[in-house]
């Protein structure tokens, strides 16, 4: 059944060039539904005691395994993929890219990737995955994206691919002492120091350029902002967090002995880049930088927080990982109504929607409440367990880390008072469609009923977050 | 052995078949040679038993590797005629004469593969090389195609006078011409003579001619631009699949031993970093698709000498996979250049493609994936297998190389941009040829399902 998982979107992906396009829209929603069925099946299956599930196994070629499977980590990845999907395509219902053929092959192939990176269980087969999703998500921006777009997109597929690639490099200096690419045999391998430091650099390159951490963001803002909202959507809710589980998975298990080495720079650059975007954010015009820089801000929390190696603090990040892809693709949600209604996303011109569009002020506000973190919401847990993992790490980071829940406030408030409040400033604004309340009613209703009872997150996933942090505490992972 | 006689009986029937100045006869009879031959090298390879038992020469062993390797070349060939053939019916008084040369220098490379002394190693060269030389000038009202001849006729005489140079020398020191009996005498040796060290460097240096890497790669973007894009194709992949195998077994079987290795190693690891760099910051400025397709076989060049320096057992098969990999991607992209013809070939003619073709555009960036060596596609596992196995011995070679990859997908990420990007004026579409369509689902099965399809045999 598992193999579904890779079926199905590939089926979708070349299936829906085929079909007349009246139908795209729907054919769409039901491929990523389908998706969806097959991963919950997954999770039912899954008996939650922090083991690997391999459902595939068996050798290929040149040292490269044919190994996929999952644990409560890669499922909850799954699910945050499964569940985004199909938002983001109901949120683009209104919009003429939904009947593209080629935007929703896209989409669907984008899926493929994502899948496969969270259930490849051998290093090539992360790495291919990993590389394959980097193609459609260009695509889309490239075709569908603003009109200056080219460069930015260049830059980001240029950036992204040197980070991979000194991935490629480490995976092939850990494959030389190794029988195969099998992620247990990749574990068995010790190094020295500083070998092992080298190569978790490799790793560490090509996450923290994804992600993005601190001096490796510079790609972020304007790939976010050139992108159509879909493509950003894909890229915030999702893809960053393909290089957080790349962290938590295949970084911290395979170098145990270069965490020494690198916990402390990780941790100080991650939060450098949280409270660095954040005011950066406060400063912002346009209101899709805002959410752009906001997402790098609270990204690299979570990166800081898995660097911890903190039982409470990862199990927080989880928390924080699915609520913050959900909450992202409602953000960005929400700027594409106002973009798409009053043509600009300049907070100058924009002002006094909340009397015209009760109901998107009502669900813009609950977005932006949950975006930062107040009780109730799975923010607030997620934050607060990552925050209480870095102080318990080191007192002044935490300290300084915190602050990101102010500063997220003010420009989260700021956005949200510059274009809802104030003078009338358009004689029409339409109140949300149908379409759009389902979204941001689904991404509100998620996040309070995790933020209410977040046990349904932690039960699952912590068992194996328990599972990685025993091969980091052994020394030498052995 | 057989398949060699069956390649040529193929190229002598198109020849003679050119007299009834009908295109699909000639091309069918050599479509229909090369199809024999692939077939009896497949058996060969399953049986371990030729056809023909009888047939032997001992200037000729076609082992395994060989067969392997003689299998690649045939497929790339027929897949090159298969999409030249629109071109080819164009002009029906002439396709009797460009086949039998293509095919004769099939042959050609096919001696190469298979051969077992210094004598048919030449014979083979220069059967595989003389009717390239004509073949690139075959465009005759076109000055830069004759321009292409003749300069590829000029250096390549001078690098095959190099060779035979070079091989007196060695002749000189082990007085044998068999490559066995020269492993022997130089293990036999004491000390290195210096006429045999300069014997191989001479030998080297028309090796790296052929194969087109720096310093002695000034030729290749000139011809690789002015020579018909079937040439073009033909000399980007089968033609450097046989030099490249030339060359890796005489220098692994004659002189791959001890002092004489790190000698020449150590010069090769040179010219190596020389081709990436050259290679790549070349491509990046070219705005003609050939040239820019010159520049990026010279890098491939560059990452696929790392096989010499990794000196590990799998060499030849490592070379084997990476080479047949990206023949498919030349026939990938040089299908897409034959297709849109542009008369100056401009790179910024393939924009708008996708709307014109879009089953062409498909495979155009599936080809340009390739050559970037990005995954899934074969080239991306031809690119791993090449440095995993040479990390070992030069890690940071490898890292070198993995720098100019990240500087290559500068101008692939450009050239498949254009693709994608809509056309400012109204474009007629492009109708393919069924039989062209047939080989582009092959190449497009090579590139993105050979990993597939090797791990199954």
């Amino acid at each position: 059944m598992e193999v579904l998982l890779f079926i199905l979107p590939v089926f979708f992906a070349l299936s829906v060039l085929i079909i007349p396009k009246q139908g795209v829209r729907a054919y769409g929603i039901i491929g990523s539904l389908a998706v969806l069925v097959v991963v919950i099946a997954c999770m039912m299956q899954y008996n939650n005691d922090g083991t690997m599930h391999l459902f595939m196994q068996k050798p290929w070629f040149y040292g490269i395994t044919l190994s996929f499977g999952y644990d409560g980590i890669s499922l909850l990845m799954l699910l945050l993929t499964a569940v985004l999907v199909p938002l983001i395509l109901v949120s683009n219902f209104k919009n003429e890219l939904a009947e593209n053929r080629l935007f929703t092959s896209m989409v669907f192939f984008m899926q493929l990737g994502l899948i496969g990176v969270f259930i490849s269980m051998d290093g090539l087969w992360f790495y291919v995955f990993w590389e394959i999703t980097l193609i459609p998500i260009f695509l889309i921006s490239w075709w569908f994206g603003a009109p200056e777009r080219k460069a930015a997109l260049t830059k980001f597929f240029i950036y992204t691919f040197v980070g991979s690639l000194a991935m490629l490099a480490a995976l092939i200096g850990i494959k030389v002492n190794a029988p195969t690419f099998f992620i247990e045999d990749l574990k068995a391998v010790v190094f020295t120091g500083k070998t092992a430091c080298w190569l978790a650099l490799g790793f560490f390159l090509a996450f923290a350029i994804k992600i993005p951490v601190f001096p490796f963001h510079t790609w972020q803002p304007d790939t976010y902002t050139k992108s159509p909202m879909a493509g950003t959507m894909l890229l915030s809710g999702i893809m960053l967090k393909m290089a957080l589980y790349g962290m938590i998975r295949w970084m911290l298990p395979l170098f145990p002995e270069a965490i020494h080495c690198l916990q402390y720079p990780v941790i100080i650059l991650a939060t450098i880049g949280v409270v660095y975007a954040a005011i950066i954010a406060v400063k912002q015009k346009d209101i899709k930088r805002v959410f752009a820089f906001a997402s790098m801000s609270h990204v690299g929390l979570i990166a800081a927080a898995i660097m911890t190696c903190n039982f409470d603090a990862l199990s927080g990040s989880m928390v924080q990982i699915l609520n913050h892809g959900l909450v992202a693709v409602g953000l960005f949600l929400a700027v594409e109504i106002i973009e798409r209604r009053t043509g600009t996303r300049n907070l100058d011109e924009l002002g006094g929607f909340a009397k015209q569009a009760p109901k998107f002020a009502f669900w813009f506000a609950a977005l932006a409440f949950a975006s930062v973190s107040v009780p109730l919401t799975s923010g607030f847990i997620g934050e607060f367990l990552m925050l209480k993992g870095l102080v318990g790490f080191d007192m002044v980071v935490g300290i300084v880390a915190g602050t990101t829940l102010i500063l997220g406030a003010v420009y989260t408030f700021r956005a949200y008072q510059l274009s809802m409040y104030g003078p009338v400033t358009r004689d029409h604004f339409a109140d949300l469609h149908w379409s759009e309340l389902i979204v941001l009613a689904l991404i509100i209703i998620a996040v309070v009923i995790f933020g209410v009872y977040p046990a349904a997150i932690t039960d699952f996933v912590n068992p194996s977050i328990k599972v990685v942090l025993e091969t980091l505490s052994t020394p030498s992972g052995l | 052995m057989d398949a060699l006689l069956i390649v040529f009986a193929g190229g002598l029937i198109s020849l003679f078949a050119a007299f009834a100045k009908k295109p699909f006869l000639v091309v069918g009879s050599a479509m229909a040679g090369l199809l024999g031959g692939i077939i009896v090298m497949i058996n060969q390879l399953q049986t371990g038993k030729a056809f023909f038992d009888f047939l032997k020469y001992e200037g000729l062993l076609f082992d395994e590797l060989a067969l392997i390797y003689s299998l690649a070349i045939c497929v790339l060939a027929l897949l090159i005629i298969g999409i030249g053939y629109e071109r080819f019916k164009e002009n029906p008084v002439h396709t009797g004469e460009y086949i039998g040369l293509l095919m004769f220098s099939t042959v050609g490379a096919m001696i190469m593969t298979a051969y077992t002394d210094m004598f048919m190693f030449f014979l083979g060269l220069e059967i595989l090389s003389i009717p390239i030389y004509v073949m690139a000038g075959s465009n005759k009202s076109d000055a830069r195609s004759s321009e292409a001849s003749l300069k590829y006729f000029l250096t390549g005489s001078f690098a095959s006078g190099i060779f035979l140079f070079g091989l007196a020398w060695v002749y000189g020191a082990t007085g044998t011409f068999k490559l066995l009996e020269i492993q022997a005498k130089i293990q036999e040796m004491e000390s290195l003579s210096p006429i045999l060290m300069i014997g191989v460097l001479l030998i080297m240096a028309s090796f790296i001619f052929k194969i087109g890497a720096a310093p002695f790669h000034f030729w290749s973007p000139d011809v690789y631009d002015g020579a018909p894009h079937a040439v073009t194709g033909f000399m980007a992949s089968v033609v450097k699949i046989s030099a490249f195998y030339a060359f890796l077994k005489m220098f692994a079987i004659c002189f791959g031993m001890g002092e004489l290795y790190t000698f020449w190693k150590d010069a090769l690891v040179v010219m190596i970093i020389i081709t990436l760099f050259v290679g790549n910051l070349s491509a990046l400025r070219q705005v003609k698709f050939k040239r820019l397709l010159a520049y990026s076989s010279i890098t491939h060049v560059g990452y696929t000498l790392l096989v010499f320096v990794s000196g590990s057992m799998n060499a030849f098969t490592d070379l084997w996979f990476y080479m047949f990999a990206y023949g498919f991607s030349i026939v990938g992209i040089i299908a897409v250049g034959l297709a849109v013809n542009d008369q100056e070939d401009r790179i910024e003619a393939l924009r708008g493609l996708g709307k014109r073709n879009p089953f062409l555009a498909i495979v155009g960036i599936v080809s340009l994936l390739s050559l970037a060596g990005i995954p899934p596609t074969s080239g991306f596992f031809g690119k791993y297998i090449v440095f995993s196995n040479a990390w070992a011995s030069a890690s940071w070679l490898v890292i070198i190389a993995l720098i100019n990859s990240a500087i290559s997908i500068y101008y692939y990420l450009k050239v498949i941009g254009t693709i994608v990007s809509p056309a400012e004026h109204e474009q007629e579409k492009i109708k393919l040829s069924p039989l062209t369509v047939i080989v582009l689902i092959i190449a497009l099965v090579g590139m993105l399902g050979f990993s597939f399809v090797i791990s199954w045999l």
